[in-house]
């Protein structure tokens, strides 16, 4: 990534001391990591309870089928471009089921269609930021500022983190990892990149994927019947509304807008991954 | 400094804004509760036990939870947590009105330390930040409303709303006060209270029995990381002496590269200092 050429102003910060509290900090990161490995081999040993909540999909409450079904959300400031969301809603709802038809080649319903979405989304933010990345690198965004080259690093590996952590659900239930991303929104994210010329504007981007990932994984708390699930997605929502604190932060916004967290932008089950 | 205050009074508008829309969700689940009330009164089922959630790991969040770091470890919890669990009201009260409960206490006292700091003047007085200061003033003003939102969830699952401060951390801000010299010392309490409020409400989430309980706390429990992940960063930047840096839009070429991971350093957010479900239940 290419960083800024001109000469800065010497930093009144201690880069030692920043790198001692980045160090206890990941230290921190990999003492948490136990407590998610434990939840993960719950979910594992609780297959019973995932099928079953599979099963007991027919007669759920309304949100659930919402959540499952589609609910017709834009991915922040643009709409889904050709994504046949909002025209899917009134068919998606009259079937009795949720699914994920184009996940690695299988068919995955209930709690683990929610899985394989979660999974889709976290590749394609690992996606997205490589793209930016690559794009930094070849000097497409002009100057890059240090703090925004760690921020991208560092957001982009707990992105592999979160995908890792829903895939080896998935592997545990016997299905396959997904290893596609969420193309219903890719399509946005796509045309959006395309757009992108400078660190505000990757940055702006990067904040609509973090919010719909955060809005989704609350939706999925609300939805999903596993309780090791409910765990997990509680274990990254708040994670992924740190990365847009930040990302609010270095965009001069106020970093914390919402005294509340918003499923408004939730992605839902409808969504297409490959 | 680079602060420009017109500037920040529109974006704490803005957010006001987008707050008006965050609150529908919350309200929504706020609604849901009341509609289950009746319909649970109506002797239906959704009321209760809507998730599975295994009683290992509700006994976990009740028994567990104790703070293993940090200064809330040296807080005398265990002795707390025996005369919690020998109170008959303890056994009367449901659990998920008892996590509530302790949250609207959590949110109390965080109500009441920010408020606190906002007396001091380089938190709230002429030789303020003038984005701590903001932050401080709309973190509190947000901690009013969590308050509110899980008070109001206790009572409509039959509990006594909480109007009091958790029993065991109003000590352990009691004790700081004295200490509280300069920004450094307020941002660690601070960061304390938000980092053990935040890890209450995830491991809480997990463990709720009434969906819509849950809900409120899982739409409040990334509000608290946000706060962690701005304090974080403070906390560097005024631990390196570089306070002129926090400033609303920053100058993000000056900015340490270190400044732009450390507001979150977990991939999962940890749990291990989740405070007990029933530390701040009404007695």
């Amino acid at each position: 990534m290419r960083r800024r050429n001109r000469k800065q102003e010497p930093l009144a910060i201690s880069e030692v001391e920043l790198d001692r509290l980045t160090r206890d900090l990941d230290d921190a990161h990999h003492a948490a990591l136990p407590s998610m490995h434990e939840s993960l081999a719950e979910w594992r040993e609780s297959d019973d309870d995932v099928r079953a909540g599979i099963t007991r999909l027919v007669s759920t409450p309304a949100s659930r089928r919402a959540f499952l079904l589609g609910g017709g959300a834009v991915l922040g400031g643009f709409a889904l471009v050709g994504s046949g969301v909002g025209s899917g809603v009134g068919a998606a709802v009259t079937r009795t089921r949720a699914s994920v038809p184009a996940a690695a080649g299988q068919k995955l319903t209930g709690d683990l269609a929610v899985v394989a979405l979660a999974a889709s989304l976290e590749n394609l933010a690992v996606g997205t930021y490589q793209a930016g990345i690559d794009a930094a690198n070849k000097g497409s965004l002009g100057d890059v500022p240090p703090a925004v080259v760690t921020f991208a690093q560092t957001a982009q590996s707990q992105h592999q983190d979160h995908a890792a952590a829903w895939n080896g659900v998935l592997t545990g239930a016997g299905k396959k990892a997904v290893s596609g991303v969420d193309q219903t929104v890719k399509t946005s994210v796509d045309k959006a990149f395309a757009g992108v010329k400078d660190v505000p504007g990757l940055a702006k981007l990067a904040l609509d994927l973090e919010n719909a990932a955060a809005a989704t994984y609350l939706g999925a708390i609300s939805a999903v019947k596993s309780p090791a699930g409910i765990k997990t997605a509680a274990s990254i929502q708040p994670v992924e509304l740190q990365h847009a604190a930040i990302l609010y932060f270095l965009l001069g916004q106020y970093p914390v807008p919402d005294a509340f967290a918003k499923t408004t932008t939730a992605r839902t089950t409808s969504d297409k991954i490959g | 400094m680079g602060i420009d205050d017109v500037r920040l009074r529109d974006l704490l508008e803005q957010s006001q804004d987008l707050h008006s829309d965050a609150m529908t969700t919350t309200r929504a689940a706020l609604d849901e509760l009341v509609e289950l009330g009746h319909d649970a009164r109506r002797g239906r089922e959704e009321f209760v036990a809507m998730a599975p959630v295994d009683e290992a790991t509700r006994r976990a969040t009740l028994m567990g939870g104790l703070p293993k770091s940090g200064v809330l470890a040296a807080a005398g919890l265990g002795t707390a947590m025996v005369a919690l669990l020998a109170s008959p009201a303890f056994a009367d009260k449901a659990m998920d009105v008892q996590m509530l409960q302790t949250a609207a206490s959590i949110e109390n006292l965080a109500v009441a330390t920010y408020q606190t700091a906002l007396t001091l003047d380089f938190i709230g007085g002429a030789s303020a930040n003038a984005v701590v200061k903001a932050f401080a003033m709309k973190t509190k003003d947000q901690h009013a409303q969590h308050a509110e939102a899980f008070n109001a969830a206790t009572t409509r699952l039959g509990g006594k709303a909480q109007d009091q401060p958790d029993p065991v951390l109003l000590g352990v801000v009691d004790n700081a006060k004295p200490s509280l010299t300069g920004p450094a010392q307020v941002v660690d309490l601070a960061l304390e209270l938000e980092d053990g409020a935040a890890q209450t409400y995830v491991a809480n989430t997990g463990t709720y029995s009434n969906k819509n309980a849950r809900s409120v706390a899982a739409s409040i429990m990334g509000v608290e990381a946000q706060h962690v992940a701005v304090l974080h960063a403070v906390k560097a930047l005024v631990a390196g002496g570089a306070a002129e840096l926090i400033a609303l839009p920053p100058d993000a070429t000056k900015l340490p590269a270190a400044a732009g991971s450390v507001g979150f350093p977990n991939s999962f957010y940890p749990t291990t200092d989740a405070r007990p479900a029933n530390e701040g239940a009404v007695q």
